[in-house]
């Protein structure tokens, strides 16, 4: 028997942002939030592009409605992963809250916005435990899912990669950080477990990862001399700068021509901005969930700003949003990480539950809150 | 005499914090801000151990003044709370003092210890293993894989400094290291090695233009491959152990293959796989003929004594300078306890705030369902049947 409502309510809206974004909150964690007595609505579709029908919502409880885009932007506590367009911000009711990710540090106007409509906010991004490390965080998934789609490539590019060989693919990693991290532990898996079992089944070549970090990844001679014998370009780098490029298009020359460049990084141009930001690797164009694998001859690279560098060209694996390119494991993980921290909510009844003091998910969330971020500034 | 543990009420059980008594270089305490945190989640007395504290630097007063409710005992007074909290298991003996009821709250680990768990479920004594709290995706809650990574690459690099002709001289290549295994201890030293193990270090080594840190992961898809594991290693300034065999019967580096590194190349254990002859196959190191190290020593020369103790059929004839600890989070005391006090708050407010048996590993809180999880009676009848 469902609980009788708790108070708050959720309205979880789809994202219409491109035809390959497929992610909806999985009915578990719609689940858990009606197990905690929330009235929790829905938007018509929700799931359909992971297969998932209405009715695999609805049944989970009566205080589970469908309900259109609108009214899900009405309820208390509004969740979606992506921010929706500033546009869609006047759907929201004043004293609701938006619980997204929101990137408060580098959307100013966003945060100026919110504070304008009298919106409560909660940044999934900045929700964090209180060593700093992020709760809410797929950066697994940006590696695997980007290694994956480098070494797929890769098998297009390099078709000896799939005959018999005692030889190794050699991956160089550029920044051995948080997403680098995992980035080293997919390339030893060719991107892909299923793979790796199968080239180790097939006698086919194992896998060399060479990391390098920031010491290195400046020095010119030593860079170029890696490049010579990189089957896979990994950039999983943090720059200081992104005004100016990590690895310049001259560099790019040394790569085999069967290389693939992996983009994980994922900056964008933004050349009217001062200072502009520029991509990390120079040259390569920026896919999404609708493209993400581009071959050297794809017009793709027609459409980068002009006046950026782009003569040397092998294969590229960029996505801004890789988890995205498996959207069910990415949304258990994210709805797994979720389910505590809204419990929290819930159990606050709203922001003004939760105490900077509290417990450690009602820490984790007012520090993540537009209160917090605008007290903090 | 001390009756039977008082659980029923649970609200205002009492805790004991007993110190580490393994080995002299065990400094390892939690720190006060544990101890206000079990007062503020409705502890009753908080005795520490005579002591507690000193190994890193904190005066036992600072216990003290953390809350009105703590006071100094002795070790067996520490053991007699209610709930017996101590990182590192206690250990048989130990355990055997307790009274049926008790909670010790340790690092059980009870998957590869399963005589632990038969022993407290004999004594009736209740238990929490923090090495078994996971979330509901199975990722541990209380853990310090980091320090393992970055504790072990530093030590290994200042052993690698004294040792390395041409260390800090702008002039020479990047040095090399070669990591086995990439998983989550393997990405930490990883990031670590590509520093030096010492952010600071490399500061300096950056400022004075010496050339910096290759890494070379290699898997098991390519450590069987004597070939090319051989021409690796020939190559290897630092070669790191981080692997997480399914079969800890079988080596990954043949102690013949040691003979490949540079004379002036370190090994570095940080898998800390035991030896144990006592099975048949009997279990050994990832890396042939390494010695077991703790936190009294952890840097063996090649002709250290302690060689001569591997068991026999161990082969050791090839030897570079190897670092083993079995706890190396426990090489900086204070920034571990920190971790450590940190992550078990939540689990203490669980153990403090609601009677043992009412946990619940499926509609309890996210901390509650993780708790109970590893809890020794319910994850013995989850084995058991």
């Amino acid at each position: 028997m469902a609980k009788r409502p708790h108070g708050l309510s959720f309205g979880l809206p789809r994202m219409h942002k491109e035809r390959g974004e497929r992610r909806d909150f999985l009915p578990p964690l719609v689940g858990r939030l009606a197990d905690q007595g929330a009235e929790v609505y829905v938007e018509r579709g929700i799931g359909s592009g992971m297969g998932f029908r209405d009715q695999d919502y609805t049944d989970l409880s009566p205080l589970v409605h469908l309900a259109s885009n609108e009214e899900a932007f009405r309820a208390d506590v509004v969740l979606v992963l992506r921010c929706p367009d500033e546009s869609e911000f006047l759907k929201l009711r004043p004293g609701s809250i938006l619980f997204a990710m929101l990137h408060f540090p580098t959307r100013p106007k966003r945060v100026q916005l919110l504070r304008e409509l009298g919106v409560e906010a909660i940044s999934m991004d900045s929700i964090t435990d209180d060593g700093g490390r992020r709760l809410v965080v797929d950066s697994r998934d940006v590696a695997w899912n980007g290694v994956e789609a480098a070494f797929d490539a890769l098998e297009e590019t390099w078709p000896d990669l799939r005959e018999p060989s005692d030889g190794a693919v050699r991956v160089l990693v550029a920044g051995p950080g948080e997403i680098g991290k995992h980035a080293v532990e997919a390339a030893t898996k060719l991107g892909n477990i299923e793979r790796a079992a199968r080239y180790a089944r097939e006698g086919r070549r194992g896998v060399e990862v060479l990391v390098v970090g920031r010491n290195l990844t400046a020095n010119e001679r030593h860079m170029r001399g890696c490049f010579g014998g990189t089957d896979v370009l990994v950039d999983a780098t943090q720059r200081d700068d992104p005004s100016t490029p990590l690895i310049p298009n001259a560099w790019i020359a040394d790569l085999p021509p069967h290389a693939v460049i992996c983009d994980l990084v994922v900056d964008p141009y933004l050349l009217d901005e001062d200072p502009p930001t520029v991509r990390s690797i120079e040259g390569i164009p920026q896919g999404n969930l609708d493209q993400w694998i581009f071959m050297p001859d794809d017009p793709a690279w027609d459409l980068l700003p002009v006046g950026v560098p782009s003569e040397h060209r092998r294969a590229v694996a960029s996505c801004y949003s890789w988890p995205g390119v498996h959207p069910l494991p990415c949304m258990e993980l994210y709805g797994a990480q979720l389910a505590p921290l809204l419990e929290a909510l819930i159990r606050a009844g709203g922001m003004d539950g939760l105490h900077p003091e509290g417990s450690y998910h009602e820490r984790a969330l007012h520090r993540a809150s537009l209160r917090a971020w605008v007290g903090a500034g | 005499m001390i009756g039977p543990a008082t659980v029923v009420g649970v609200m205002g059980l009492s805790v004991g914090l007993p110190r580490m008594h393994k080995e002299a270089g065990e400094r390892r305490d939690f720190l006060p801000r544990l101890v206000s945190f079990l007062d503020r989640s409705g502890a009753g007395d908080i005795v520490v151990e005579d002591g507690y504290g000193s190994g890193i630097g904190i005066d036992t007063r600072a216990y003290l003044e953390a809350s009105r409710r703590a006071r100094v005992g002795t070790y067996e007074e520490c053991l007699a709370q209610d709930v017996v909290l101590v990182l590192r298991y206690p250990g048989r003996d130990v355990v055997r003092t307790m009274r049926p009821g008790q909670i010790l709250v340790s690092m059980l680990h009870m998957p590869t210890r399963p005589e632990r768990v038969e022993l407290m479920a004999e004594l009736g004594i209740r238990g929490v293993s923090l090495d078994g709290i996971t979330d509901d995706r199975g990722n541990r809650l209380v853990q310090n894989v980091e320090a393992v990574g970055w504790n072990g690459v530093r030590e290994a690099f200042k052993v690698l400094a004294k040792i390395h002709p041409r260390f800090a001289h702008p002039s020479r290549r990047p040095l090399r290291v070669t990591c086995l295994g990439a998983g989550a201890v393997g990405a930490h030293a990883i990031r670590a090695a590509t520093r030096y193990g010492d952010p600071r270090l490399r500061e300096e080594m950056v400022a004075a233009h010496v050339p910096g840190v290759e890494v070379t992961v290699a898997d098991f898809d390519l450590t069987w491959h004597e070939n090319y594991m051989l021409t690796r290693l020939e190559q290897t300034d630092l070669l790191i152990d981080a692997t997480q065999r399914q079969d800890p019967t079988r080596v990954i580096v043949p102690n013949d293959w040691v003979a490949a590194l540079p004379q002036d190349a370190v090994i570095l254990d940080l898998s800390v796989d035991p030896y144990d002859f006592s099975v048949d196959p009997p279990k050994v190191k990832g890396i042939e003929g390494l010695p077991e190290g703790d936190l009294d020593q952890f840097v063996f020369q090649p002709d250290d004594p302690a060689y001569e103790r591997l068991p026999p059929g161990v082969r050791s004839q090839h030897r570079r300078v190897a670092l083993a600890c079995y706890s190396w989070p426990g090489l900086q005391p204070r920034e571990c306890m920190e971790v450590y006090g940190g992550q078990i708050e939540p689990v203490m407010r669980v153990i403090l705030g609601r009677p043992i048996d009412e946990w619940d590993p499926k509609l309890g809180s996210y901390y509650e369902r993780a708790v109970a999880r590893a809890e020794v009676c319910r994850w013995r009848s989850a084995r058991t049947g």
